[in-house]
């Protein structure tokens, strides 16, 4: 680039030409939300599959304290390999959603190992609304209509588990998981290949 | 010509190295050299001549032991920027 003088009109053109060019550069792709989505539903789906051959005792906390922290660590190797390979800059946006998506993740790996007892019922509804959030954030923040109105239908799935019997609590979550995680990120990955073509 | 707009962000490097800073909150020197394609002793004095002006905040450091220099916009910068968008309209709408 030369290191010239510009018209008013240039100069406009390239500041908003370079804005669009460097948003365009760190937008999300919709790899993450569909390995969790994919995540949770093995895990519950699993889950109802132990009951149903009668190993849910034997199986299941190991089942789920292994699988939801490696989905934590693939996460993490993940991104920073992203970052890395990409040498994509720190934005707001970006700083917001790590943030608030380590702060839900942690309370709901807590939540779960810790006080799912105390949660008793409101397990289920309590963790739905804790993904709703997320989810509803993150549609917000990259403004990605089809996650936040994900965001909201798994919200109001939460909602409605209240008034629901519990055994029905793992079905929500994976109707949420489908919902909320996997048809926005299949949408996101084709709205950016679209971009790009 | 242009004498209400800021010599220090009217030149085509410098602003756009400003206008990238203005949409992330911090990069480093090979992101916006890729992005600008300028050389990196060009994009240097100018980095060096927003740095001076207090636009912009340079901080030299490590990372994976390669030298790193992360660059980041000033709340002087911001403003300089803010009130160069406002000159420019003017000069493109005249009252």
């Amino acid at each position: 680039m030369e290191n010239s003088t510009l018209t008013p009109e240039q100069s406009l053109l390239l500041i908003s030409k370079t804005i669009e060019e460097t948003k365009k550069r760190f937008k999300e792709n919709g790899h993450l939300f569909i390995f969790w989505g994919g995540l949770i539903l093995v895990v519950i789906g699993s889950q109802y599959m132990l009951e149903f051959f009668q190993l849910h005792k034997v199986f299941d906390i190991a089942w789920t304290s292994i699988l939801f922290p490696l989905g934590g660590i693939y996460t993490y190797i993940y991104v920073k390999k992203k970052v890395k390979k990409m040498n994509m800059p720190v934005t707001v946006i970006g700083n917001n959603l790590k943030h608030i998506t380590w702060i839900i993740g942690m309370n709901l790996m807590i939540m779960g190992f810790l006080f799912s007892d105390k949660l008793g019922d409101a397990n289920g509804p309590v963790f739905i609304i804790l993904f709703s959030i997320m989810i509803l954030v993150s549609g917000l923040s990259i403004k990605f209509k089809p996650m936040t109105v994900g965001g909201i239908l798994v919200n109001l799935i939460g909602l409605l588990c209240f008034i629901l019997h519990p055994m029905y609590y793992g079905y929500s979550i994976m109707l949420a998981a489908i919902v909320g995680f996997i048809i926005p990120g299949i949408l996101l990955n084709i709205a950016n290949k679209k971009e790009n073509v | 010509m242009f004498k209400d707009l800021d010599p220090i962000l009217h030149s085509q490097l410098r602003l756009s190295i400003v206008s990238i800073l203005m949409s992330v909150e911090e990069t480093n020197f090979s992101y916006l050299k890729e992005e600008t394609n300028a050389t990196s002793g060009n994009l240097s004095i100018q980095i060096k001549k927003l740095q001076d002006a207090g636009y912009i905040k340079v901080k030299k450091s490590f990372k994976d032991n390669y030298p790193n220099t992360s660059v980041s916009i000033t709340k002087i910068g911001i403003e300089a920027f803010e009130k160069y968008v406002n000159n420019l309209k003017h000069y493109i709408h005249p009252k």
